[in-house]
This record gives C-alpha cells, sequence and structure tokens, in this order.
C-alpha cells in the first residue's frame, strides 16, 4: 500500500474493498482465511496430492502408526489403517468429500432459501403468513430428525444425507431473506422505485439483492459449518456416506474397532473437521465484524 | 460566579484511519441561574461538548483539556464515585432523542421513581418509601405540564408521543433538583406549540428554582427569547461568545453575522426582494478539516493570517476568536485582552 | 394479551396437526409393506392381513385412517416396534426422559456458565479477559460433538479410568423405571443405598452433559456477549449513566432484560441443535434415550418406531420453541407492538 499521498483526496475504497481492508487487520481472521483456502485446495487437488490411492491395502504395514511415532515410516506420513491404507491420503479424500459435499449442500441452500425467502417478503396476507409459519417451523426440527426420516424413506447414502441437509438448512435463508426483505421494502429507496414503475422481480434484483449479498455471506459461512458437522455426524453414524465414499465421519466410525491401539486413527479425522469448522467459524467471524466496523465507521 | 466552566476542550476521534480534531480549544462559561445558549449547526459538535461534560465518552475518544469544572471541581481529575454523585445530584441532561433515551423495557413510571436519589426520600419501611417516589413522580409530571399522570406513569416509552417523552425527560432530569440541566437539542423537530410550552418550562424553573440551564440548540429564534448569554460554534470550534443582546447588536465574528443575516427575523429592515444572505460553501467534513481558523475557506474577510487558529480576546463579557473582526478597527481589536496565551496563537 | 395468547395457541395447535399429518404420511413413503409399516406386525396369512387392515382401517377411506390415527395416538394405543414387538408408547415413556434429563443437565450448565460469562465478558470487552473467553467460545463451538466425545472417553475412561464409559447409572442399582427420569426414580425407589446411586448416576452424566454442553455453552456466550456490547452501547444506557446510577445499577436494571429479550428466541432455536447433539451423544454413551433408541430403530428399518419417536421429538422441540417465542413476545413490551404492526 502506497504511504505517501501528495493529494488531499481521501482514497474511498469501494465497499467489497473496505471489507476486504477491515478483514485484514484481523491477523486471526486471516490466518482462518489462510487454513480455508488450504482445504479448498485439498477439495479440488485430493488426487494430485494424494501420494497413494486411498484403495490401497498395503498388507505388509497394518495399522502403522504415524511417522513422528518411534516405529512409523516416512513412506507413510500419518500412518495406515486397520486395512493398511494409507491415512493421509485417505485423509485428503476425505476431506474432499466432506467439505465438497457441505459447499454445495450450501449452494443449493442459498439459491432456493433466497428465491423464497424473497417470494415471502413480497407476498403478503395469508399467503405469505402460511409460508413464513411452514419454514418457521422447519427451522426448528432438528436436523438429524430430518435425516433419519430421509434415511428411512430413501435409504442411506451421500447424497440421500445431502438432500436432508440441504432441507434442514434452507429456512434459515428464507428466514433471513424474508425479513431483510420486508424490511427494504418498507424504505423509500424502493417506493421512489415503485412510483417508476418497477415490477416487484425488478425491485428486488436491482435494488434489495445488492444489499443483501454481504448478509447472505454471513449467513452461508454459518450454514458452511454447520454443513460440515451435519454431514461427518451422519457419517459417524453411519447414516450418511458409506463405504466406498470415503468421509471424515465416516473414517472416524471405522476407526472405532481399533480405537485402543491406533488413537491416532481417531484424532486425526476428528482434528480436520475442527479445523475445518473453526476456520470458517474465524472467517465468518472476521467478515462480520469487518461488516459492522464498515457500517460504524 | 462560574458554575460549569470549560475552557480549551479538545476531542479527538479515532477514525480508524486518522484521528480527527472534533472539538478544537472549546470555552464555555455557565454561570449560577444563566441560561446559556450553545449555538452552532448540525455536525457542529454540539452534542460532542454535551457527551464531555457528562463523562459519556466511548473507548474511540479522548479528550485534552486545560479544564472542565463543576463548581470549581475539577470533573476530569475526579474518582468515577465523585463523578457520578455530581451527575447524581448536580448536572441533568435532557437528551435529543426522548425515544431512544427512555429504556423500552420498564415503564415510564418506574423510570422516573429511580430518578429521584434516594436523600429526597424520608425514612420509613420500603412501601412507605415506594409510596413516596410514587407521590414524587406524580408531583413532578404534573409540574411539567402533564395532567394524566396515570396514563403516563404506566406506559412504555413506545406508547406515548414524542413530546410527552421530551417532557418525561426533563421530568427525570428535575427529580434530583440538580443545579445545572442540560437540555441537548431538546425542541428539535417538536411543534412551535409545544416548543413554546418547553421553553417556557425552561424558563419558569430558571426563574424559580434558579436553575442554571445550558440550551444546546440551532433555533436562533428560540434561544433569543429565553437565553441571557450564548455561545457560537463552528466546525468544533468556538468562535463568538457574549450576553445574547451585545451579540445580536454587534456580532463580532463573521460566523455569528452570517448566522444572525441567514434568519430574516432578525433582520430589522430587510427591504423587499433582497437577496437572503448566506456564506459560499457548506461546512467541512471531520476528514477534511481547513487549518487555522476553520471558518477560513468560505469566511467573507479571510486573508493569509487565518491559517493560524485566533486566540480567544474579550472586550468586556464579549469573547470572540477571529483575527478580523467585524466593527471594529483592526487597532482596537488587536488592543483587546488576550485571554488565553501562546496556545495556537500567533506569538 | 389474551388476543396474543389465542394467536399462539392457535399456531400451536395447526403446528401440532400438521406435524401429525405428516407422520400420518409417512408409512406410505417408507418402503415395504404399508401394513407392517403402520401396525408392526408381519401378517402371516392372508385372513389375518385382512383383520389387521380391517382393525387398522385401511379398507377405509384416507380420512377414516387420518381419524383412526390421531384417535390410536390419544389413546396411547402407539402401536408395536416391528423388531422385536415391544409397545411403542412404553419405549417412548422410558426413553423420552431419558433423553430430557440430559437436555436438562446441558441446559442448565449452559445458562448457569454461559450467560453469566458472556455478560461479564460483554461488559468488559477488550481486555484479556474478554479476548480468551471470545477465543474459548469460537474453540468451543467448532468442536463436533461425536468427536469431543469420543476423545473424553478416551481420556477419562480409558486412560484414567475415571468415569463410567456407558449407561446412565450402573446396573447394580436395581432402580425400577416409574418417572423415567432419574433422580425421581432413585428418590422413589426403596434400595437402600440412594446416596451411592446418585453418585453413581453423577459419574455417569458428567461426560454427556459435558460433550453437549461446552458446544452449547460457547454458543450462549457469543449470543449474550454480542447481546449485552450493543445495548450498552444504547442511547439510554448513556442517558442512565448521566443520571448518575451505579453501574450495578444500570446494568440489572437496564442493561440485562433489554440484552436478554432479544436472544431468547434464538436460544429457543438452539434447542433443536441441542437435540440433535444429544441423540448423538447418547447413541456413543449408549444413554437409553430417544435418540439412541430410533438411531436403533433406523439400523434394524423399524418403521412404526420411526414413526413415533419422530413425532415425539418434532413436537416436543416445536412446542418449547413456540412457548418460549410466546413468553418473549409475553414479556417484551417493545416487540409486540413492532410485530403487530408488521403484520
Amino acid at each position: 500500500m502506497q504511504r505517501f499521498n501528495l493529494y488531499q483526496e481521501e482514497y474511498h475504497p469501494s465497499p467489497l474493498v473496505n471489507i476486504w481492508l477491515e478483514f485484514r487487520r484481523s491477523h486471526i481472521a486471516l490466518s482462518g482465511f489462510v487454513l480455508l483456502v488450504l482445504f479448498l485446495i485439498i477439495t479440488v487437488f485430493a488426487p494430485l496430492l494424494a501420494p497413494y490411492s486411498p484403495e490401497l491395502q498395503n498388507t505388509n504395514a497394518i495399522l502403522l502408526p504415524p511417522s513422528w511415532e518411534p516405529n512409523g515410516t516416512i513412506a507413510h506420513l500419518l500412518g495406515t489403517d486397520g486395512l493398511g491404507r494409507d491415512v493421509f491420503s485417505r485423509l485428503l479424500y476425505a476431506c474432499r468429500t466432506t467439505f465438497g459435499s457441505s459447499l454445495v449442500i450450501v449452494a443449493i441452500s442459498v439459491f432456493i432459501g433466497v428465491g423464497v425467502g424473497a417470494l415471502a417478503g413480497v407476498l403478503s396476507g395469508l399467503r405469505s403468513s402460511i409460508v413464513n409459519h411452514l419454514f418457521d417451523s422447519i427451522m426448528s426440527i432438528p436436523t438429524l430428525l430430518i435425516a433419519i426420516v430421509m434415511v428411512a424413506i430413501l435409504g442411506t447414502g451421500l447424497f440421500n444425507a445431502m438432500m436432508a441437509i440441504t432441507l434442514a438448512l434452507i429456512p434459515q435463508f428464507v428466514h433471513q431473506t424474508r425479513t431483510y426483505v420486508r424490511n427494504e421494502l418498507q424504505k423509500d429507496y424502493v417506493l421512489l422505485d415503485r412510483l417508476d414503475g418497477a415490477s416487484s422481480r425488478r425491485i428486488f434484483i436491482f435494488s434489495i439483492l445488492p444489499g443483501m449479498v454481504e448478509l447472505i455471506v454471513v449467513q452461508a459461512t454459518i450454514a458452511l459449518s454447520v454443513a460440515i458437522i451435519d454431514i461427518s455426524a451422519l457419517g459417524f453414524l453411519s447414516l450418511g456416506a458409506q463405504e466406498p465414499t470415503i468421509e471424515l465421519g465416516a473414517s472416524l466410525s471405522l476407526a472405532l474397532d481399533v480405537a485402543y491401539v491406533a488413537p491416532w486413527l481417531i484424532i486425526l479425522p476428528g482434528m480436520c473437521i475442527f479445523l475445518m469448522i473453526l476456520s470458517i467459524n474465524v472467517v465468518g467471524e472476521g467478515l462480520r465484524s469487518a461488516l459492522r466496523n464498515r457500517l460504524h465507521h | 460566579m462560574a458554575l460549569l466552566e470549560i475552557k480549551n476542550l479538545t476531542l479527538f476521534i479515532d477514525t480508524g484511519n486518522a484521528t480527527v480534531k472534533a472539538l478544537e480549544k472549546v470555552n464555555l462559561v455557565l454561570n449560577e441561574g444563566e441560561i446559556l445558549a450553545l449555538v452552532g449547526e448540525s455536525g457542529s459538535g454540539k452534542s460532542l461538548i454535551v457527551r464531555c461534560i457528562i463523562g459519556a465518552i466511548p473507548d474511540y475518544w479522548s479528550i485534552k483539556a486545560d479544564r472542565i469544572t463543576y463548581a470549581g471541581q475539577d470533573l476530569l481529575n475526579m474518582s468515577y464515585e465523585q463523578r457520578r454523585q455530581i451527575m447524581r445530584r448536580e448536572i441533568a441532561v435532557v437528551f435529543q432523542e426522548p425515544t431512544s433515551s427512555l429504556d423500552p423495557s420498564v415503564t415510564i413510571g418506574e423510570q422516573l421513581e429511580e430518578s429521584i436519589p434516594d436523600e429526597l426520600i424520608s425514612k420509613g419501611w420500603f412501601w412507605q418509601k415506594n409510596k413516596q417516589r410514587r407521590q414524587i413522580a406524580i408531583s413532578l409530571i404534573h409540574k411539567i405540564g402533564i395532567k394524566e399522570h396515570q396514563k403516563y406513569l404506566s406506559a412504555y416509552p413506545h406508547e406515548i408521543p414524542k413530546d410527552v417523552s421530551q417532557k418525561i425527560m426533563i421530568a427525570m432530569a428535575l427529580a434530583s433538583e440538580p443545579k445545572i440541566l442540560i437540555a441537548d437539542d431538546s425542541t428539535r423537530g417538536m411543534e412551535s406549540t409545544t416548543k413554546i410550552q418547553i421553553l417556557r418550562l425552561l424558563l419558569k424553573l430558571n426563574k424559580t428554582k434558579n436553575l442554571a440551564i445550558l440550551f444546546v440548540s440551532h433555533d436562533l429564534l428560540a434561544i433569543t427569547s429565553v437565553a441571557h448569554s450564548m455561545t457560537v460554534l463552528y466546525c468544533g470550534q468556538t468562535v463568538e461568545s457574549g450576553r445574547v443582546k451585545s451579540l445580536l447588536k454587534r456580532p463580532l465574528h463573521p460566523y455569528t453575522k452570517a448566522l444572525l443575516d441567514s434568519a430574516p427575523s432578525f433582520q430589522v429592515s430587510l427591504p423587499t426582494k433582497s437577496p437572503l444572505v448566506a456564506l459560499e460553501g457548506t461546512i467541512p467534513t471531520l476528514q477534511h478539516l481547513p487549518a487555522g481558523c476553520r471558518l477560513g475557506p468560505r469566511c467573507p474577510n479571510a486573508r493569509k493570517e487565518c491559517v493560524q487558529v485566533p486566540a480567544p480576546r474579550a472586550i468586556q463579557d464579549h469573547t470572540y476568536s477571529c483575527h478580523f473582526p467585524l466593527h471594529l478597527p483592526e487597532k482596537l481589536s488587536h488592543q483587546a485582552q488576550r485571554i488565553s496565551k501562546g496556545i495556537g496563537g500567533d506569538e | 394479551m389474551i388476543k396474543l395468547f389465542i394467536r399462539y395457541l392457535n399456531l400451536i395447535v395447526i403446528t401440532i396437526f400438521t406435524l401429525i399429518f405428516l407422520s400420518f404420511l409417512l408409512p406410505f413413503m417408507f418402503p415395504g409393506d404399508l401394513l407392517s409399516n403402520i401396525s408392526g406386525i408381519v401378517p402371516q396369512t392372508n385372513e389375518q392381513r385382512l383383520a389387521l387392515e380391517h382393525a387398522y382401517k385401511l379398507d377405509q377411506s384416507i380420512f377414516h385412517q387420518f381419524g383412526f390415527y390421531i384417535e390410536s395416538l390419544l389413546n396411547g394405543n402407539w402401536g408395536v416396534s416391528l423388531a422385536d414387538q415391544a409397545t411403542l408408547y412404553n419405549e417412548v415413556r422410558i426413553a423420552f426422559p431419558a433423553t430430557l434429563e440430559l437436555v436438562c443437565y446441558a441446559l442448565v450448565v449452559s445458562i448457569v456458565i454461559g450467560i453469566p460469562v458472556g455478560f461479564m465478558s460483554g461488559l468488559k470487552n477488550h481486555n484479556p479477559i474478554d479476548f480468551s473467553v471470545v477465543t474459548f467460545s469460537m474453540v468451543g463451538y467448532s468442536f463436533p460433538v461425536f468427536w469431543l466425545a469420543l476423545i473424553f472417553i478416551t481420556i477419562f475412561c480409558l486412560q484414567l479410568e475415571w468415569l463410567p464409559i456407558s449407561g446412565r447409572v450402573d446396573l447394580l442399582f436395581d432402580i425400577p423405571v416409574d418417572t423415567g427420569f432419574l433422580i425421581i426414580d432413585i428418590a422413589r425407589s426403596s434400595i437402600e443405598n440412594k446416596h451411592q446411586a446418585y453418585m453413581d448416576a453423577l459419574q455417569h452424566s458428567i461426560l454427556p452433559t459435558a460433550s453437549v454442553a461446552i458446544v452449547t455453552t460457547a454458543l450462549f456466550v457469543r449470543f449474550t456477549r454480542r447481546s449485552i456490547m450493543d445495548v450498552m452501547n444504547k442511547d439510554y444506557i448513556v442517558a442512565a449513566k448521566s443520571r448518575g446510577f451505579t453501574q450495578s445499577q444500570i446494568f440489572f436494571k437496564h442493561g440485562l432484560k433489554n440484552a436478554l429479550l432479544p436472544i431468547l428466541p434464538i436460544l429457543a432455536l438452539q434447542i433443536s441443535t441441542l437435540i440433535t447433539n444429544v441423540m448423538i451423544i447418547e447413541t456413543i454413551f449408549s444413554w437409553p434415550g430417544i435418540g439412541r433408541w430410533l438411531i436403533q430403530a433406523i439400523y434394524q428399518q423399524d418403521y412404526p418406531a420411526i414413526r413415533i419417536g419422530m413425532l415425539v421429538v418434532s413436537l416436543f422441540v416445536m412446542s418449547m420453541t413456540i412457548t418460549i417465542e410466546f413468553i418473549t413476545r409475553a414479556i417484551d413490551p417493545a416487540r409486540e407492538r413492532a410485530e403487530s404492526a408488521a403484520l
């Protein structure tokens, strides 16, 4: 950044740049962001990064401890599991499944949630009341319960778990969008648009949506961490991803049988989930305080 | 005798990127039993001064002042508890926004009773005390000209009209029988009838209880009708202060003159179809304050000396801060007694 | 006020009705034989099938079926489990209080620790204590519950052997199930060493409670902290300070209520997260609650059990949420007006 400024004019960054500048001021938020980017890279490039195939069973090295332990080898960085598969490679693939599917879930929920929320915000009278109460009710049903019902109907599997979690995540976006749209519709700039003859759809897309993006992004970070927890929890309960799909929660439950002899098989996947959620929460918190600071000044 | 005195108050606000001087060397004297008007446009820092006096300062503000005293006691260097006691009994504030200054979750009656200090209640069991509190609250409500006390005491702040809540705020301020009442733009945005009611109320309190009032406003007409003296503020600098009469008759600072000229009711002989006088330009933002006298760029009489902050000078009790005052020959203005030496002056 | 009560009563009734209707539809969507999905009995002969169909009014219209369903729900005639022919009503009556007990423990811990800590940290923000509280809460609510529970088990049960690994109370204590709430059951039972039984129950509940409560506490801390920080910057707090009230007077009279009111509904929404976590924890610690029971049911594809379990849990969560919302609305004078203006 330039240090000297010849001109009196102040530098007025655009809102997005401003958020980034505010965000960057917090070192913790920034390190969370770096970690998140790392997970994103793993998600995209897992096959390139993994030293072994996750299915490859090395029968000569079963339950090998991580390489820093006395009898670990550098060939298997984080050791091997009960079938002699390389833990590091499996972790990369598992991160990929968990993080990737969570991203997809959140993207779909945002898309549907904002759409329905906008509709509910514009609607009035009985119809809006029905839509609102319906979604508010779904919001308070525990995710696991929805997942159990979905699994009971459709059977286990990653895709069904994803559907259940999407269903559970949508209402909060609906709720938030609806409240925001409701509030904005009362404001004068919307009235001005309306007097100019703009349709409700046009008002939503061009006047309300741009102001809402930040809000949605922050909400999406929360949803992302919830999605990761839920996906891995369902995997852990063997209601989600099934073999041969490799998923963090599922790997954790597989490791339960050998927990006595190989505690690292429990520690490592859990650590991955924890770090993933932590990084997202840190970034989300950083974004929120950046937004708050921007509005404050 | 000066009840409240502020000398060279400077307020720094940290805006994140830079620190700005929101107030610069503000001087203010409020004498016993006097109504002092603090005049200035919106954004000139009137409310900031009030906040400095009451000590409600957020983390990102810092103040520097030669002194802020109440009846000779230094408000800046006293313990929190001492200051709290003074705020409790001696100084009362009526804020700008009555509706947001009342707690939304507590009834008016309770809030009013809460502001009655324990010392005013004679001894007794708690139910007797409660009854007394209620009595005092009702009499306070009556005092400020509201008759239906039942209706309002049990109401929540959002249920009552704005002018009533403003009166309630005044009642709460009076509950502790203070020496000073600070009215922070209390009549802003009110209908003229309610405004007159409130002004009359303040005037009556001043006469009967010898209550000193610091009346913060931008409403010149209201000020001149009630105040004894006034202090004019521009962009966080005090430009002129003195008796209302002498200020109106002969403003020495160009800004005061412009302010008075902009209100047609003060023009004794305004010819028909003559243009209304107004200063060129607008108030600078806090980030772009000019150096020296902040009126500089807009002042019709500005010269190169004006990049220095003018030191306040006094002719009798009329103080002004200008290098080139109006109505005074240059020679005379230099003879005027310097009341502040050195600090920011051109020595 | 009465209008408000009626509105919420209306909402509750509609919600309950919707949930019952949804659970009525479930057997039609479950795979397998509709009759066994509803009744929990696999008919052996054709006559038996016809008799069952007649008993469950499957030979009549869907409205009759629904009416019969509601009737049997009200009668406590909830059917039998497909897996072991156990009466579902009895099963739920035993399992649900166990879950409720764990939920209560976790809620009490979260409220007792979370809210005061949140207030403390929000009032003294930007000092080292606040910073460590924020860090703790950030870490705390990033923990996946099941992992936390596994780590606790590894440390406290397997390594240190301080605490028991599973169950609610040692089987040596022969405590008859009466209300389903262990504390009351122990008190009402006729065993001699009640004190020991209480200690044992306490030891069993520490780890499950801790695993759930850490996450919930962290959430509560964050909400309370943010809320009190916002409230303390409000005009009326500045006004109260200017009136020379003491710090504690300002906090208890003006800060507390205003800070708690807006977060009550948010905290109520956390009940749903809490229940999910409790259900997971139950399976890990073999806590005989409804979560473990439901997950067992799904492993065994016990559809009648899933239907009833889902209905009971969602009814509970829903009525809790709506009740708390109603209470908030009732005690918050400003909110009532704002909301009715929007409707």
